[in-house]
């Protein structure tokens, strides 16, 4: 509850941000890396939405991606490999009015990191997740991850990937909990943008894979699908993404898909030619786990003792009492 | 006129008894005939007694009726079997109770239900034992009961009230807490980097004494003092958190959730008189501005949101136009207990000064006797007087919550009650409690219930939260068969000749008077020889309306401690005060838009002219077909959105453009040339000086982008060096 002269005062002199005052540094991506189209769209959404910087949170494993953070004028936690989404978890348990959001690889969320990705989307925070997918570990040089595509040479499979590629989306699509699965591609940055928008926008936690170009790595992978428009499906939904006209004139191949069919979500998002574009499922009524976890009353320092010296007193051996053979307790 | 007739209009007329054909009615026990079902309240099951809850506030009906309470419980443990068994038990434990708290026993439900069980008829029963603890078990909560009785309008009024105070106090607490908390945070994050708090004497009070010697708080006070962080509190900043989180902790309008304002560390916020809490309301406004001010400003502090340029000079005269409403609604309200009986004209008009102040109280009028003497003298009784005046004026006024409503009504208008109590502004209770003292062996309850059916004592409510009229705000319809002038009920009888009967009987202000000692000369009890067809009931006699030596006398069916049938003729004074009733009533009707009278006339007139229109149209011709509607506006901007003129593919190839709204922001042109290319304010390409670079950069720059956005048009500059390969590279990209 905010008193009414508060609320007034903080509305008369709302601060408004330039998408500059979001920047921070020079990207030490590759010129051309597909990183950069997202970062572009994730400042733009800061600006619009005009977040507080200090309010704002993003998170990060390890990877080039995971590099995102220090190019975020926000908070930022660069954490540890395939730890991101808990350390995001633990923000927003701790700090709900936090924007928290998330940027993680292929190799970090879906590799290393994929049993934290599980829970994660059970445990449906309130966080916006970006998958950045170039579907190769690039930051340590060109190794396969469980998303490159069968066949593919690297210097972990010199004789080409044995396994179909996993699909980030149909897994993320089969757990429990799941309220909002959508998937960008870095070279239309309109509908990335809308797409990021939309999933900020999403009370729960919003899983965004985007396919990200790596030209350093694997500088011909997504040519075909850059090239030909006809291998993109955007799908449309008045609930969902709208296209504008002109993008419309370039992108021919579209499907009006409503998000809240999960069946029809699952079966189109296992299709990679043409690849879907768009917001493949929601669902506004899952419940976020911090809301139904939020403990009651103030973390004073005083409590927040008392309950560690709870917690400790049950492992702890009196001396005296261990000297009489006492029990612990 | 034959001589029976004779002598009741004379009583009718002077209130004389001058035959000894007329009774008066002193001593005989009558009551109004439709009170005959109600000669002993303990065996009803009705609204009272109550059950006030304990810890109420928490998401639980804060007052509920015995019959509830019994019956939730009853539903609870019901099986299929012994419903009979454990409903005949609990029943019977309910009136056990009525019986002890009309015999004026006091206590919580769980130990009147104690003390019922210890009845003798129920101790050796084995089977009732049984059906006690199941009850008991399956009861949803405790409280103090309380009856139908002088006391229960303030009792009841006063606790919806404490349960809403800790409503409130809890949520401001919450508030005040958190804000103590992040401030705190604050000063405590300054101390840790100011330099005292880096001495080798606090970090090692920080760490404790279990492992202290394994550590050198000396170096570790150097390393951290060379570390010194850039940025700290103003001096200004600090001493402001220090004093907020004074003022925070000091203030005495909301105790914690575990205690109460008994002890006088906090203020109490009921009183017996409007001056007290006048004076007491003047006395804490500073404070009260302070908390308000001291809460808006923590808030922004904790923000981080405080700037000194902008928001001293605000605070400075903060709220010196009295606080925001909504502010103002987060403290505490003032419960006002005023005796509407020793009120004198004087008391009246200093209460209706503080409810016009727009001051937060809650005021309970009390009115035990609604026959007031008159004014005017002369033993001459008059109808509520005074507190018709308050609530009448009251109402006026527009923005003061205004309920009125006889004890017995009370239940029935809790959460009204509540909406009083809740309603940001002034709230007037009036309420009659029955307990005249006048009304001879009558319990309160039916006193009460009495004024309310003769509308004596109507139950209304104005409630301006509700809306800006007064079909809105006032509501009525609490009171019996409220489009009625007095509302009717059937009566069912046996003759001498054991035949039963029934017959529509209205009750009317004269039935309320009659209940009263101080009236019982207006009334005389006709034999039942002497019965005859000049006596009509009262309401037909009132309808007539003509004065003068009538051809009939009002009269009265009344029922006697056995229930037989008593007739008592009435005199002029009382049929008087019966008329004066019906006139206030109707004008509440009005209020109420029951049949209002500017409402029937506006009806009047639109039915004329609309049968006037009616007529016309009749010999005119056939309306002509209506037109096609216009396309909904979105459909015919969505139409022309598709038709727009492509802006690339209109442009002219000759020169160099960039499909901005595709631009991955990939920086590789801008890696050629950042002046010949820049970014927009979304961070995408366009060419920004196309003078800046060569037709080379732009040929190379088309084949670097990845998504082929770049296209570079024909070369400005015919003398540059290898155009011809170039404008061959640049033909995919054209
Ligand atoms: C625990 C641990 N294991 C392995 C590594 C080495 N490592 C660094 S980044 C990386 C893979 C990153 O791939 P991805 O998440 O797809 O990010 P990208 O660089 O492709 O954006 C690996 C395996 C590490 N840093 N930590
Ligand atoms: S290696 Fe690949 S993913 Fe990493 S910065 Fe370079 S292009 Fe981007
Ligand atoms: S090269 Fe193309 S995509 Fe990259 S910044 Fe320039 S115009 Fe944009
Ligand atoms: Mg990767």
């Amino acid at each position: 509850m905010t008193s009414a002269a508060t609320e007034c005062l903080l509305r008369m002199y709302d601060e408004h941000h330039e998408l500059e005052d979001y920047q921070s540094g020079v990207p030490r991506w590759c010129t051309g890396c597909g990183d950069n189209a997202i970062l572009a769209a994730v400042q733009r959404l800061c600006r619009d939405e005009d977040l507080r910087p200090e309010k704002t949170v993003f998170v990060s494993g390890i990877g080039c991606s995971s590099r995102f953070p220090h190019y975020m004028k926000t908070y930022g936690f660069h954490g540890i490999h395939g730890r991101a989404l808990p350390v995001a978890e633990g923000i927003k348990m701790a700090r709900p009015d936090l924007n928290v959001f998330v940027n993680t690889g292929d190799g970090d969320c879906c590799s290393i990191g994929a049993a934290h990705w599980i829970h994660a989307i059970r445990y449906n925070m309130n966080m916006t997740v970006m998958l950045h997918d170039n579907q190769i570990y690039g930051l340590t040089k060109m190794q396969a991850s469980p998303t490159s595509p069968k066949g593919l040479k690297s210097n972990t499979t010199p004789r080409g990937a044995y396994l179909e590629a996993l699909n980030p989306l149909t897994v993320t699509l089969g757990v429990q909990n799941v309220s909002f699965v959508a998937q960008a591609v870095d070279w239309i940055p309109e509908v990335m943008y809308d797409i990021i928008s939309a999933a900020f926008h999403h009370k729960g936690l919003s899983f965004v894979r985007i396919v990200q170009r790596c030209p350093e790595w694997l500088p011909k992978l997504l040519e075909p699908w850059l090239h030909d428009p006809e291998k993109v499906l955007l799908l449309e939904h008045e609930d969902a993404i709208r296209i504008s006209p002109s993008l419309a004139q370039v992108y021919k191949n579209r499907r009006r898909h409503d998000p809240s069919d999960l069946d029809r979500a699952r079966e189109t998002a296992s299709g990679f030619d043409p690849i879907p574009v768009g917001i493949l499922y929601r669902n506004p009524r899952v419940p976020c786990y911090e809301e139904l976890r939020t403990a009651a009353g103030l973390r004073s320092t005083e409590r927040i003792r008392k309950g560690l010296e709870a917690e400790f007193d049950k492992f702890t051996v009196w001396p005296q009492q261990a000297a009489e053979g006492a029990p612990a307790e | 006129m034959e001589a029976g007739l004779q002598a009741h209009v004379a009583f009718h007329l002077t209130g004389k008894t001058q035959s000894d054909g007329l009774e008066a009615i002193t001593g005989l026990d009558l009551r109004p005939a439709l009170f005959a079902g109600y000669r002993d309240l303990t065996r009803l099951r009705y609204d009272f007694p109550l059950v006030l809850a304990q810890g109420a506030g928490e998401g639980r009906a804060p007052v509920q009726s015995l019959s509830a309470v019994i019956d939730g419980a009853l539903r609870k443990i019901v099986q299929a079997g012994e419903a009979d068994r454990l409903t005949k038990h609990a029943l019977r434990l309910e009136r056990e109770i009525r019986v002890l708290v009309a015999a004026g026993v006091a206590g919580s439900l769980s130990s009147l239900l104690d003390k019922a069980a210890w009845r003798p008829m129920a101790q050796a029963d084995v089977l009732f034992r049984d059906s006690l603890a199941r009850l008991r078990a399956a009861l949803e909560l405790d409280g103090e009961i309380v009856d139908c009785d002088k006391a229960m309008p303030a009792r009841l009024l006063a606790h919806l009230w404490r349960a809403m105070q800790r409503r409130k106090a809890r949520a401001a607490r919450a508030d005040i807490d958190r804000l103590v908390l992040r401030l705190s945070d604050i000063l405590k994050a300054d101390l840790v980097r100011s330099e005292a708090g880096r001495s080798a004497a606090s970090l090692k009070a920080a760490f404790g004494a279990a492992h202290e010697h394994a550590f050198d708080f000396d170096a570790m006070s150097r390393l951290l003092q060379k570390a010194a962080p850039a940025d700290t509190l103003s001096d200004s900043r600090r001493r402001r958190i220090r004093r907020l989180v004074a003022t925070l902790q000091a203030q005495k309008f909301f105790p914690p959730p575990d205690r109460t304002t008994a002890d006088g560390e906090f203020y109490a916020f009921a009183f017996d008189s409007a001056a007290g809490a006048l004076d007491a309301y003047r006395e804490r406004l500073p404070s009260m501005m302070d908390l308000a001010k001291a809460m808006a400003i923590a808030e922004l502090e904790a923000a981080g949101a405080y700037k000194e340029e902008r928001h001293d000079a605000f605070f400075a005269d903060f709220a010196t136009n009295g606080l925001d409403p909504r502010d103002a609604a987060l403290f505490p309200d003032y419960l006002v207990r005023v005796d509407g009986g020793v009120m004198s004209a004087g008391d009246g008009a200093r209460l209706m000064d503080i409810l016009t102040a727009g001051l937060p109280m809650k005021v309970l009028v009390e009115i035990d006797d609604i026959l007031e003497p008159s004014a005017a003298g002369g033993g001459q009784l008059v109808l509520g007087a005074r507190s018709r005046q308050l609530a009448s004026s009251a109402m006026a006024q527009g923005d003061i919550y205004v309920l009125q409503s006889p004890s017995s009504n009370l239940f029935r208008f809790r959460e009204r009650i509540e909406a009083g109590l809740e309603y940001r502004g002034p709230a007037l209770f009036s309420v009659f409690s029955g307990a005249t003292g006048e009304a001879g062996g009558l319990p309160p309850y039916l006193v009460a219930a009495a004024a309310l059916e003769a509308r004596a004592f109507p139950a209304f409510v104005y409630d301006p939260a509700l809306g800006g009229d007064w079909a809105s705000r006032f509501y009525l319809q609490d009171n019996p068969q409220a489009e009625l002038d007095w509302p009717v009920q059937s009566l069912g009888f046996e003759d001498e000749a054991h035949q039963r009967g029934a017959e529509r009987l209205a009750f009317t202000m004269v039935d309320f008077l009659v209940c009263d000692r101080r009236y019982a000369a207006s009334f005389a009890r006709v034999p039942r020889a002497r019965w005859n067809g000049h006596m009509v009931p009262v309401e037909a006699s009132l309808g007539e309306g003509a004065e003068g030596a009538p051809e009939t006398v009002p009269c009265l069916l009344m029922v006697d401690g056995d229930n037989r049938l008593h007739k008592v003729i009435v005199d002029r004074r009382a049929m008087r005060e019966a008329r004066r009733c019906r006139e206030m009533w109707r004008s509440l009707q009005e209020l109420g838009g029951i049949h209002n009278s500017h409402a029937q006339r506006l009806l009047t007139q639109e039915r004329k002219a609309w049968e006037e229109q009616l007529r016309r149209t009749a010999s005119a011709s056939p309306a002509p077909a209506v037109e096609a509607p216009p396309p909904p506006a979105s459909v015919a901007a969505a139409a022309a959105a598709t038709e727009l003129p492509e802006a690339a593919s209109e442009r002219k190839s000759e020169e160099a453009y960039i499909e901005t709204p595709r631009c991955t922001s990939c920086n590789e042109c801008i890696a050629i040339n950042d002046k010949m290319f820049g970014y927009n304010r979304d961070k995408q390409a366009f060419i920004a000086d196309v003078a800046a670079g060569t037709y080379r950069q732009l040929v190379e720059a088309a084949e670097g982008c990845q998504v082929s956005i770049i296209h570079p048009g024909k070369p400005r500059n015919p003398d540059e060096p290898g155009l011809e390969e170039l404008i061959k590279r640049a033909e995919p990209f054209l």
